[in-house]
């Protein structure tokens, strides 16, 4: 039966659209909402970053500065920083990559659309402790790299370093969460027939951000989870007295806080890649050139960390190492920035908006490329550490590298998100009042830097060298916020007052155009195929493509293989505030923690599992066992299929597990090799040694049992392996009394929680999903087990 | 499609195998003060150790530059491009195994 597009868009919105009201609003599970929400409350998170800023650059703005108190004055640049950092620019990207990709892959939705809300959630409730502790004067104040020992009770007794460990942490579940399902999301719900080798480049470029943050937070988390230990209950991870190490946090802080500047300039750059062919009415130049510049990017990023740590002591050759990685990554950069020029040479750039922020973008960010060289040599980087110089660095690099784009990225996909062109001239004027104060603030800085102006002082009453470098630096601070206030306004302005934007305004070529005007909730009544446009809009609203409508009342997406070959149906949930209560009860756990309620962080634990299982999704009496995608195209759905998404998904997060073990095992590692004052933690006797032993044997029967589908069995046997963790947690010694203690109460709290996860799993019976994690956690046990031998512990 | 994306991430991810186990003999070594015990063909542990790391890595890389297991596919000639962008990380970020002063 043929159906119009009208009829077929209000079959689809009666499944696919937000409920009403502000119930309604909450329960949302759709990427295009969620999405949205990241980018504007990230939006409005820049905003605040941007006034600490603003006060940061009042008080230097003179050398006796009396506008702020030292105290206030540590708290306002940690704050900023973070802010910026955590809240402003991680989110947008998640946001900007909730939003377009399934759009740009032609599908409907994530991969896990509860998931997206319950990220969204973590990220404001966080994010709002974190901003109302400067409210209340409890904000962080150790710089937002938060070093041991200036972080530790001794130097900050107060809650100020507690709020930025819970609070980056809780808002860490969102980049985690984000990293998850979009990796599975552009691995298995692209268009049918669009091949990972076809795919368009920005689903690259958001792959590998969403592998490095698979990889890249794990190291912050464990770092954080290790410094809250220490804080809460005395455990020594970072006492050189006790056998810790204050470089151990270093490490695992920039073991994520290198790959993170490429984590935000991937999706930047997927932008620009992206928007320049169509500002050039062209193709992009060198597609495989691209992914392999990709690829090079995704992995030297991981082997730079040590350049942020140059000054610390470390031999010469470990500092040959990473310099010459910190120069070699300049090399897939550069090869992005000829292909960009290129597809600018071979086509006919037109200045639009867009294209003007690119422009920026190219100026600020080669600049901050050509000092981040500079940087990796380490003479240099000696001569300038922790100076102004480097501050100007990173903002060349940070706003050119990811700010500069984003606004790029905003003023081109702006008529799609709110149907509407904008007003001509204000966002021009934004773009060279934020230009000129952007370059007036930060090209001084470099120069006060190279004068030797240290970062992070309030005043500078003995150096009148520097007064005038503040002075004019300060004075474009302000201009450059002005700018930025105009763009916003533009925005605005563009969305209550512009004229209807025609549907495809800037002529572009991918599928996130092929859609009406904004983009409907559903994005495509029925699903292109690879190689289809923004030409074919009307034939796919029109029900001529992949799995038509909604004639199940059920949100159905298309699931494929790594070729594109069509694998089968996913129904995908519905709204719900389940995302919305569970960011409650885990934020709980991170309140009691925070305010010193021990006893009360377990049940808030339970509570988080007890929540856990309600995420089970059963299902659906319309759902059948097959669909006919197309005519004489028949699929399976997910519930006669093996490899689900959930799998793919379980499988995914298994990789930042385990590189959080790894970090882990690092510390075991780093401890025993270079802390001055390590002593081997004590044998733990016979009882002891006769519980690990059972530990490791109660996981592997419980992963024969996951083998043999027998649940039960499983959960008994994970029972008894958390048993034996508790016996043997009281035989390793007092974790207070050496970091090496600590660091295996540590790992015996990691297996524990593994085993109480799999218990959980294997109730529920979904065993596909229990067996792998089981397997894991038996791999996990094995490890664990092999290091206490090597340690002599048994 | 899923053999042609492994072969692509091999050549980085051997060069990152390398990186690391490189950068722990050092560490091991310098605290074990394997420097000042001797090794083979006049360097001494610490060095030989590194070196034999870094050129057993090279050599795995060399064998991924010619072998047809790395020819195109549907990938292209991305395996054959990663074979080359790991062996060219190996090559230059690891080159002070033979240069620099160990501890």
């Amino acid at each position: 039966m043929s159906r119009t597009a009208l009829q077929l868009h209000k079959e689809m919105e009666a499944v696919w659209a937000d409920a009403p009201g502000l119930r309604g609003r909450a329960a949302s599970v759709s990427h295009n909402t969620i999405g949205l929400r990241f980018m504007a409350t990230a939006a409005v998170f820049f905003a605040i970053g941007g006034v600490l800023s603003m006060l940061i650059r009042a008080q230097l703005a003179t050398p006796d500065g009396a506008f702020l108190d030292v105290a206030t004055y540590n708290q306002i640049f940690t704050m900023h920083g973070s802010v910026m950092m955590f809240l402003f620019s991680i989110p947008m990207l998640e946001g900007l990559a909730i939003w377009l990709m399934p759009k740009i892959l032609g599908t409907r939705d994530l991969a896990y659309p509860r998931l997206t809300a319950l990220g969204y959630w973590c990220y404001v409730i966080g994010g709002s402790v974190i901003l109302l502790s400067l409210v209340a004067g409890l904000a962080p104040d150790g710089g937002w790299f938060m070093y041991t020992p200036l972080s530790s009770r001794a130097h900050t007794p107060g809650i100020n370093a507690d709020v930025w460990l819970l609070g980056v942490t809780f808002v860490e579940i969102s980049a985690m969460a984000a990293a998850v399902e979009i990796i599975v999301s552009i691995l298995r719900l692209r268009a049918a027939g669009m091949s990972l080798a076809r795919m368009p480049l920005m689903g690259w470029y958001i792959l590998g951000t969403a592998a490095m943050m698979l990889v890249g937070f794990p190291p912050l988390i464990v770092g954080s989870v290790l410094l809250e230990i220490e804080r809460a209950f005395d455990w020594p991870f970072f006492d050189v007295a006790r056998g810790g190490d204050s470089l151990l946090w270093q490490h695992l802080f920039w073991l994520f806080g290198h790959p993170e500047v490429y984590i935000i300039f991937l999706p930047a750059a997927g932008a620009v890649t992206t928007i320049l062919p169509v500002m050039c009415r062209t193709t992009i130049m060198g597609y495989r050139a691209f992914v392999a510049a990709i690829l090079g990017l995704v992995f030297l990023s991981f082997g730079l960390w040590v350049h942020h740590m140059f000054t610390v002591g470390i031999p010469h050759m470990a500092l040959a190492f990473f310099s010459a990685a910190s120069t070699l990554v300049a090399v897939p950069t550069s090869v992005q920035f000829f292909l960009w020029v290129g597809t600018m040479w071979k086509g006919r750039p037109e200045m639009h908006l867009p294209m003007l922020h690119i422009m920026g973008f190219f100026a600020t960010f080669i600049m901050g490329g050509l000092t981040g060289v500079m940087l990796a040599i380490v003479p240099f980087n000696w001569q300038v550490h922790d100076t102004a110089f480097v501050t100007a660095h990173l903002h060349y690099v940070l706003i050119g590298g990811f700010v500069f784009p984003m606004m790029a990225a905003a003023t081109y996909w702006m008529p799609r998100i709110t149907g509407r062109a904008r007003l001509r001239g204000v966002g021009e004027a934004a773009f060279w009042v934020i230009f000129v104060g952007f370059h007036g603030t930060f090209l001084i800085m470099h120069g006060l830097g190279l004068m030797g102006m240290p970062r992070r002082i309030a005043t500078y009453a003995d150096n009148p060298e520097w007064v005038l470098g503040n002075l004019t630096a300060s004075f474009f601070g302000m201009v450059m916020s002005a700018g930025f206030a105009l763009f916003f306004f533009d925005l605005v302005m563009q969305a209550l007052f512009g004229r209807h934007a025609r549907r495809n305004p800037w002529g572009a070529d991918s599928l996130d155009w092929a859609m009406v005007n904004p983009s409907p909730s559903y994005n495509f009544a029925s699903l292109p195929r690879a190689g289809q446009g923004p030409g074919d809009t009307l034939a796919l609203a029109r029900g001529q493509g992949v799995l038509a409508g909604a004639p199940r009342g059920l949100r159905e997406v298309l699931v494929v293989g790594a070729d594109g070959t069509p694998h089968h149906v996913a129904v995908l949930p519905g709204n719900t505030l389940l995302p919305l209560w569970t960011a409650l009860v885990i934020g709980s756990f991170f309140g009691a923690m925070l305010a010193g309620l021990y006893w009360a962080a377990p049940l808030a634990l339970a509570a988080v599992a007890a929540m856990a299982w309600r995420w089970r999704l059963p299902r659906p009496d319309a759902a059948p066992d097959t669909v006919e995608v197309a005519p004489g195209e028949t699929l399976p759905t997910q519930y006669g299929v093996a490899e689900t998404l959930g799998l793919t998904g379980l499988r995914t997060f298994l990789v930042a597990n385990a590189t959080a073990l790894a970090s882990l095992l690092f510390g075991f590692g780093f401890l025993a090799v270079v802390a001055p004052g390590y002593q081997p933690a004590p044998a733990v006797g016979a009882l002891g040694a006769g519980a690990l032993a059972v530990v490791v044997a109660a996981f592997g029967a419980a992963a024969l049992a996951a083998r043999a589908g027998a649940a039960w069995a499983g959960v008994v046997a994970n029972a008894l392996a958390v048993a034996a963790l508790a016996v043997l947690a009281g035989q390793i010694g007092d974790p207070t009394a050496q970091a090496s203690v600590a660091l295996r109460a540590v790992l015996i709290g990691y297996l524990a929680v593994h085993g109480v996860i799999a218990a959980l799993i294997a109730a529920g019976g979904w065993r596909a999903g229990w067996r792998l994690w089981q397997d894991y956690s038996a791999l996990a046990a094995l490890i664990a087990a092999a290091l206490a031998v090597a340690q002599g512990a048994s | 499609m899923s053999r042609a994306i492994t072969l692509s991430l091999f050549g980085l991810g051997l060069w990152a195998v390398v990186f690391c186990a490189v950068y722990a003999l050092h560490g091991l070594g310098c605290a074990g003060g394997w420097a000042g015990q001797p090794g083979v063909a006049g360097l001494s542990l610490h060095r030989a150790a590194m070196v034999a790391v870094w050129v057993a890595g090279i050599g795995v890389h060399a064998w991924s530059l010619v072998s047809p297991v790395f020819g195109a596919g549907p990938l292209g000639a991305m395996p054959r491009i990663g074979a080359w962008m790991g062996a060219g990380a190996t090559l230059f970020t690891l080159f002070p195994v033979v240069l620099a002063g160990a501890c």
